[in-house]
């Protein structure tokens, strides 16, 4: 166990910093590709920054109706529970020993801290707009909650022949197999793919911000410093997404830099999939979600518990 | 500690309770300062009894031939928790709803069955005989029954259902009892160990089971709950749906099954796959109709159903951390569900209302509510540090843990179960989000504009149970240690598969919270936000045009192909024992009406018809 004070230094330089640097180049890039296939220049390197640093200086503003306590701490919330949320995934993308704070049901609750905290803050706003955006970003929750977990169940079946069971909830240890190399380990990375491109609010699933008809949805009353911490947020969870994909599917980051690329090809996935697809409903994803995904993925799970069974390594 | 404790703390209660179910409505005024004194020192005895876990006693009552029935309590570390917690929370709801209740016509019925609760619910926990365990089970069932009956108009409805399928598994009790004379030859729990696993004891454990899942609320008997959920006040449904009936089932149930020590634990074993359906069932579908419910105390009542489904999950694993969990989770889900229904009430005295589209922006009126609320809310959904992830936790890992026998089918079918109870944990979140949004978050309707805070009367327990649910959160393993492991007998730690350290990641939390607002503060210094109104897109809209309710938040799930046609028969009450097992009646009684039409010649048929069908017996022609 590390000492305190090691701990604080580690949440605060990679859990914060490097994450929050990481992120806003990541943003830059999903800023740049998209402007690509769209044929426009987009914007320069250091844009997501300039946003940043331009919003933290902007006024305040908190609607009159609204529970000023609960609409100020849900950004903050968000950031804390991403800046826990990466320097766990983080620690162990840099091959770090033992547990922080806990292990992968832990991970697993505290992917659902943003979007809670983003229902929230928008229900205090009071506003029309932010009330529909949160009953959309609650439902985008139980839609894509579903699959996630058969998801992470397959990479349970997977690990559950190969390493001790001592192990199993250890993500750490998780990271170290490559249920990608078998049928249902592929089923299970490509619906995560899905999952976190709605965790994300990506297209085809903002129907929670959707700009042209919510005007921003759950951000809507937003603005100066506490949209920055939205911003930053999110900038963040491109990191921490990604990488919980890379690390439960990919074999994590057995070298760095073959980290790294797998990173950058989850990256790339998600834009790809963002460019290409238009705006559904909310109806349309809980559909898809619960009605197409699910079975898929429970014929996967299927497969690798037979395939556990049977001891063939690439069902 | 002297012996003579366990019937005086059993005893006492209910005497003073039953006389005073028969005072006069003027003498409230010394009742309720009783209610409150007796539920005090039954705490304190409680107190006594958790600290001293070798107490028995026992009196001979009758002998009749060979069945000896005597008064036989005894403490064991199971039960000494539990009285712990029955006795704290009949207190705290005694002083919740003391001050209220006296207004209420029958408020002499509401505090001489509050007595009756700490009195039988500490009876079924020392009993250790198994006709004892069944008199105080049966007069916790007639305090509900009472209690339900002090509440709002159509109050009687939901007490005659409650009563009706209690008092039905309470016979399912008696027969599974008998059964169990059958085979041991004594009513003696602790002499009783069934090893055999013959009809005989399956029967008599399904029909044991089937009573203590009742009275925990388990899916497909649960149905009581949301009726008793929506008439009856809202402090009855904290002190026995709430808190005290699930201690009582689960208790009877882990006596029942716990392994090695259980009355039927051999039998259990074959089991765990029924109980596993139970538990994922209950999970899943109480807390799907939970989401769509319209008014607060009903949707709580749904979710107390669903959380049972977690409690008999890690039971049905049967490994110790299965066990622990579901324990824990049976603690964690008293404190914070009866924590939410003391919330509900609060809510529904100030503004007049329980329905969700009446209600609104109410965390600005009523901050104390609001905080104590959106705790239980968030324990209640798993949300970490709170106390309800921590149990969550042990019932995935005890989960995971049996996937390790490849044996037998309930332990083949983990990920079923894993998958199952973490997918209602989202729900769950889902619909206390909508409880929070449409409740104290939103917009504030015009007409609640003069709400106030509850009374220090109200507000106390629920901050109390609001704290035990961060404390019991945060320092996870304390409860575990103080009063589950020894309750099950575990020596020592217990080896768990994952890690959770909560207050170390509180802290990190914290830390976390910290840079966001160090960096916000920096920021602002010398500016101050700046209120402004609504943006409504340059329109100009009256306040309650512009509420969207928390009702209309999942329609999108209620009218989803597939789901659509499973919630209308569920609305028609298509899944309802008490509604079916009504329906098949009156189906009987038509009948008989039929057959019963007054005309003699028809009659005459039928006494011609039976005389011949009985020659034909006796003289054994076929």
């Amino acid at each position: 166990m590390n000492s305190l004070g090691q701990s604080i230094i580690e949440l605060l330089l990679l859990g914060f910093l490097l994450t929050a640097v990481v992120g806003l180049v990541a943003s830059w890039i999903v800023r740049k590709v998209s402007a690509k296939v769209q044929y426009r220049v987009g914007p320069p390197f250091m844009q997501p920054f300039y946003d940043v640093i331009k919003l933290l200086g902007k006024e305040q503003t908190i609607p009159e109706e609204a529970n000023g306590f609960v609409f100020c701490l849900a950004p903050l919330v968000a950031l804390s529970s991403v800046i826990l949320l990466s320097t766990m995934l983080l620690r162990i993308a840099l091959q770090k020993e033992g547990y922080f704070a806990g292990d992968v049901i832990v991970v697993l609750y505290l992917l659902a801290m943003p979007s809670l905290a983003l229902i929230l803050g928008a229900s205090a706003s009071a506003s029309p707009h932010a009330s529909i955006g949160s009953a959309r970003e609650m439902k985008l929750l139980i839609s894509y909650e579903l699959p996630l977990l058969l998801a992470f169940t397959i990479v349970l079946i997977k690990a559950s022949g190969q390493i001790e069971q001592s192990q199993l909830l250890s993500l750490a240890a998780l990271s170290g197999l490559k249920p990608i190399m078998s049928i249902s380990g592929c089923l299970a990375f490509l619906v995560s793919i899905l999952c976190i491109q709605a965790k994300l609010g990506l297209v085809p699933f903002d129907v929670a911000e959707a700009e042209t008809e919510l005007a921003g949805g759950v951000i809507i009353e937003y603005s100066g410093p506490l949209l920055a911490m939205w911003t930053l947020e999110h900038a963040m969870l491109l990191v921490a997404l990604p990488v919980f994909v890379v690390e439960l599917f990919l074999g994590g980051f057995d070298s760095i830099i073959l980290g790294i690329i797998k990173y950058v090809v989850v990256v790339v996935l998600l834009i790809l999939i963002k460019n290409t697809n238009p705006r559904m409903r909310i109806d349309q994803i809980m559909k898809f979600f619960w009605y197409y995904c699910s079975p898929i993925l429970i014929i996967a799970l299927v497969l690798a518990v037979v395939g556990n069974f049977l001891g063939i390594g690439w069902l | 500690m002297s012996n003579e404790l366990l019937p005086i703390i059993v005893f006492a209660p209910i005497v003073l309770g039953f006389i005073t179910l028969f005072l006069p409505r003027a003498l409230r005024y010394f009742t309720a300062p009783l209610t409150l004194l007796v539920t005090a020192l039954v705490f304190l005895g409680a107190v006594g009894i958790f600290q001293d876990k070798t107490l028995s006693y026992s009196v001979p009552i009758f002998n009749i031939q060979e069945i000896s029935f005597d008064l036989l309590l005894r403490n064991t570390s199971l039960s000494s928790f539990m009285i712990l917690f029955a006795a704290g929370f009949t207190s705290l709801i005694a002083i919740y709803s003391v001050k209220s209740s006296m207004d209420n016509k029958a408020a002499n019925i509401f505090y001489g069955a509050i007595m009756l609760t700490a009195g039988g619910s500490i009876g079924v926990l020392l009993a250790d005989h198994l006709l004892v365990l069944l008199f105080f089970w049966e007069i916790v069932t007639v305090a509900l029954y009472l209690m339900i009956t002090t509440g709002q108009e159509k109050s009687n409805f939901a007490a005659t259902k409650t009563f009706a399928m209690l008092g039905a598994s309470d016979g399912a009790l008696l027969l599974g009892i008998l059964f169990t004379y059958k085979i041991c030859g004594t009513f003696q729990m602790s002499h009783i160990a069934i090893t055999e696993n013959e009809p005989l004891a399956i029967a008599a454990f399904l029909l044991m089971a089937v009573a203590a899942l009742t009275k925990a609320g388990a899916f497909p008997l649960h149905t009581w709950l949301p009726t008793s959920g929506q008439y009856s006040n809202a402090a009855v449904m904290a002190i026995l749906p709430a808190s005290i009936d699930k201690l009582l089932g689960i208790y009877l149930l882990v006596v029942l099954v716990l392994p090695q020590k259980g009355l039927f634990a051999m039998v259990a074993w074959d089991l765990r796959l029924v109980l596993a359906i139970i538990g994922a069932a209950t999970v899943l579908i109480a807390v799907m109709i939970a989401m769509v419910q319209h008014n607060i105390k009903k949707l709580f009542a749904y979710h107390a159903i669903s959380q049972v489904g977690y409690m008999v999950l890690g039971i049905a694993t049967m490994n110790p951390i299965g066990l622990a969990g579901g324990l824990f989770h049976m603690l964690n889900h008293s404190i914070y569900k009866s924590c939410l229904f003391l919330c509900g009430g609060a809510v529904e005295e100030s503004t007049g209302t329980a329905e969700l589209e009446q209600l609104g922006g109410l965390g600005k009126k009523m901050p104390l509510t609001f905080m104590a609320c959106f705790i239980a809310a968030m324990s209640i959904s798993g949300v970490l540090p709170f106390n309800g992830f921590a149990s969550k936790w042990l019932v995935y890992q005890g989960i995971i843990q049996m996937g390790k026998d490849t044996t037998t089918t309930a332990a083949i079918l983990w990920p079923l179960w894993l998958v199952t109870a973490m997918f209602a944990s989202a729900l769950t979140l889902a619909s206390f989000v909508k409880i929070l949004h449409s409740v104290f978050l939103s917009r504030m309707p015009d007409a609640l504009r003069e709400t106030k805070e509850v009374s220090a009367f109200k507000f106390v327990p629920m901050m109390i149970l609001a704290a035990l649910c961060v404390i019991f959160g945060i320092l996870y393993t304390l409860p575990l240690k103080i009063f589950i492991y020894p309750a099950l007998g575990f020596k020592g730690d217990l080896q768990v598969l994952g890690f959770w350290d909560s207050s170390f990641a509180t802290l990190m939390l914290m830390i976390g919270l910290c840079v966001g607002a160090v960096i916000i503060a920096a920021v602002s210094i010398g500016k101050k936000a700046r209120k402004v109104p609504t943006w409504t897109c340059g329109e100009i809209q009256p306040n309650d045009s512009m509420i969207i309710p928390g009702t209309a938040f999942y329609k999108t799930v209620s009218s989803l192909e597939g789901l659509k046609q499973l919630y209308s028969w569920q609305e028609k009450e298509v899944f309802d024992p008490y509604t079916q097992a009504g329906k098949s009646g009156s189906g009987l009684t038509n009948m008989l009406k039929w057959l019963h039409n007054g005309i003699l010649p028809i009659y005459m048929n039928w006494v011609t018809i039976g005389l011949l069908v009985l020659l034909f017996i006796l003289c054994e022609i076929w």
